[in-house]
């Protein structure tokens, strides 16, 4: 998100921190959609990496791009996969 | 808050660490190194490292997007700002990064014409509103934020917007993590994977670290009992002899990252042949360039640039706190001649720089008074 706290030569910056917010989508706007935090600001974002999106759906936003969509079944299915890999000496 | 307060629940907290205590060997020292400038930021902010036992040691990593940039790199965006008919456009943390001849902030004190961004869909959107003048963007970041550049040069090209173009600086994690793995002077056990960067490539390329190293990955996420968590996977992984990449990031990380971004940053982007990294020198095949398809879109091509590497200064020792063989407090200039206002080094810069994270979270004072001890 934009604003106070977000980007700013004093506080830092959460694009430079690989930081992501996780928005809920409120409208689409052509290839964009406006998203909403759970403070109420609103970001234009825009959706092209992460496919359809509906209002109210959850996406991960980074440098005013979504870069994952967080409502999807599959999303808590993977949560506890490994890949099952071996140590070296085995 | 919901999917905050859950993850920092301090109860949790003791109980975790308790967990990984009793999974410790109290005769060794385990070094876990995380990966990630968000993880090191989260660690001193929340005080995680208060709740492992002394014989956890965290060790910092190279993951911070501008304690990575070269001062030459950051004298090479000077020199094309400094073009009386340039906009340059860039995250806010690079406008302190200092450069051999100043810092962009200096530059727009100089008179050159420098704009903080918080997207690079704003520089997009300073091209379309200045047609009369080159919008550059200077691009930083790791694969978190690469897609979001890569996106903006398709909607550049799809509109046609010749006065925009990208002077990229993304760089990629992988060949840091072998580059560490590597080095001589570093004895790692394990590693926090960076969670972000890990949304979009997913875990797998993240697999030579337990088949080839035989030490364990966990990807991580970024409040403090994801963390612990982390860190209780890891010491899980290591009291059963295993080496395995996991993923305690589930509910955003997807095993096999973005399709998506990654095709376009396959289409937008190729592998430079070397790129320097501040602290871990040149590494090869480690940062991204736009493609021959994208070529009118690259500022390195559209603008003459001085191209020359230029020394940390002596008293610096970034290279060292990115590789983890130094602790921030242990440089020689840290909270003296280098502080978050006066910056010495890149690592003092971003709040996510390991140097920054420990003075501004009270982590000096209290390895000054060990160090007395």
């Amino acid at each position: 998100m934009t604003g106070e706290g977000a980007c700013s030569v004093t506080e830092g910056c959460i694009t430079c921190g690989d930081v992501a917010v996780a928005l809920i989508v409120v409208s689409m706007v052509g290839m964009d959609a406006r998203c909403r935090d759970e403070q109420g600001r609103e970001e234009t974002v825009a959706m092209e990496l992460v496919g359809t999106v509906t209002p109210g759906d959850r996406v991960l936003v980074h440098a005013g791009v979504a870069i994952e969509a967080l409502t999807r079944d599959s999303r808590t299915s993977k949560a506890s996969r490994t890949s099952h890999m071996t140590g070296s000496g085995e | 808050m919901r999917f905050v307060d859950e993850f920092r629940d301090p109860e949790l907290a003791l109980v975790l660490g308790t967990e990984i205590t009793a999974l410790c060997d109290p005769g060794q020292h385990y070094k876990i190194m995380e990966v990630c400038g968000g993880h090191t930021h989260t660690i001193y902010r929340y005080g995680v490292q208060d709740h492992l036992p002394d014989n956890i040691e965290l060790v910092h990593g190279p993951g911070c997007p501008v304690c990575v940039i070269p001062m030459g790199r950051v004298d090479d965006g000077v020199a094309i700002a400094e073009r009386d008919d340039v906009i340059l456009t860039c995250f806010g943390d690079m406008m302190r990064i200092p450069g051999g001849n100043g810092s962009f902030l200096d530059a727009n004190a100089a008179g050159a014409d420098i704009r903080m961004v918080y997207s690079p869909l704003d520089a997009l959107r300073i091209a379309r509103q200045n047609p009369d003048r080159q919008v550059v963007f200077y691009a930083i970041g790791f694969e978190t934020t690469a897609p979001s550049t890569a996106l903006t040069v398709l909607r550049a090209k799809q509109e046609g917007i010749p006065n925009f173009s990208v002077f990229c600086n993304h760089v990629t994690i992988i060949p840091a993590i072998k580059a560490i793995l590597d080095s001589p002077d570093l004895r790692l056990d394990a590693f926090l994977g960076p969670g972000h960067v890990s949304t979009v490539i997913g875990c797998r390329p993240y697999d030579f670290i337990a088949r080839q190293h035989g030490k364990p990955l966990v990807c991580a996420g970024f409040e403090p009992l994801d963390l612990l968590q982390s860190v209780y996977l890891i010491m899980k992984q290591l009291k059963e002899g295993r080496a395995e990449v996991e993923n305690q990031y589930g509910r955003v990380v997807d095993w096999d990252g973005n399709p998506r971004a990654l095709a376009v940053m396959n289409d937008v982007f190729s592998l430079r042949p070397y790129f320097e990294w501040r602290g871990l020198g040149s590494i090869s095949h480690s940062a991204l360039q736009l493609s021959s398809r994208y070529a009118d879109f690259d500022a390195e091509l559209r603008f003459a640039v001085p191209g020359v590497r230029v020394a940390d200064p002596k008293a610096c020792q970034c290279g060292e706190v990115l590789k983890g063989v130094l602790k921030p407090w242990e440089c020689k200039v840290f909270g003296t001649a280098c502080t978050p206002e006066t910056p010495i080094g890149t690592c003092m810069v971003s709040s996510e720089g390991a140097c920054a994270a420990y003075y501004n979270y009270g982590q000096y004072a209290k390895q000054r008074i060990h160090l007395e001890v």
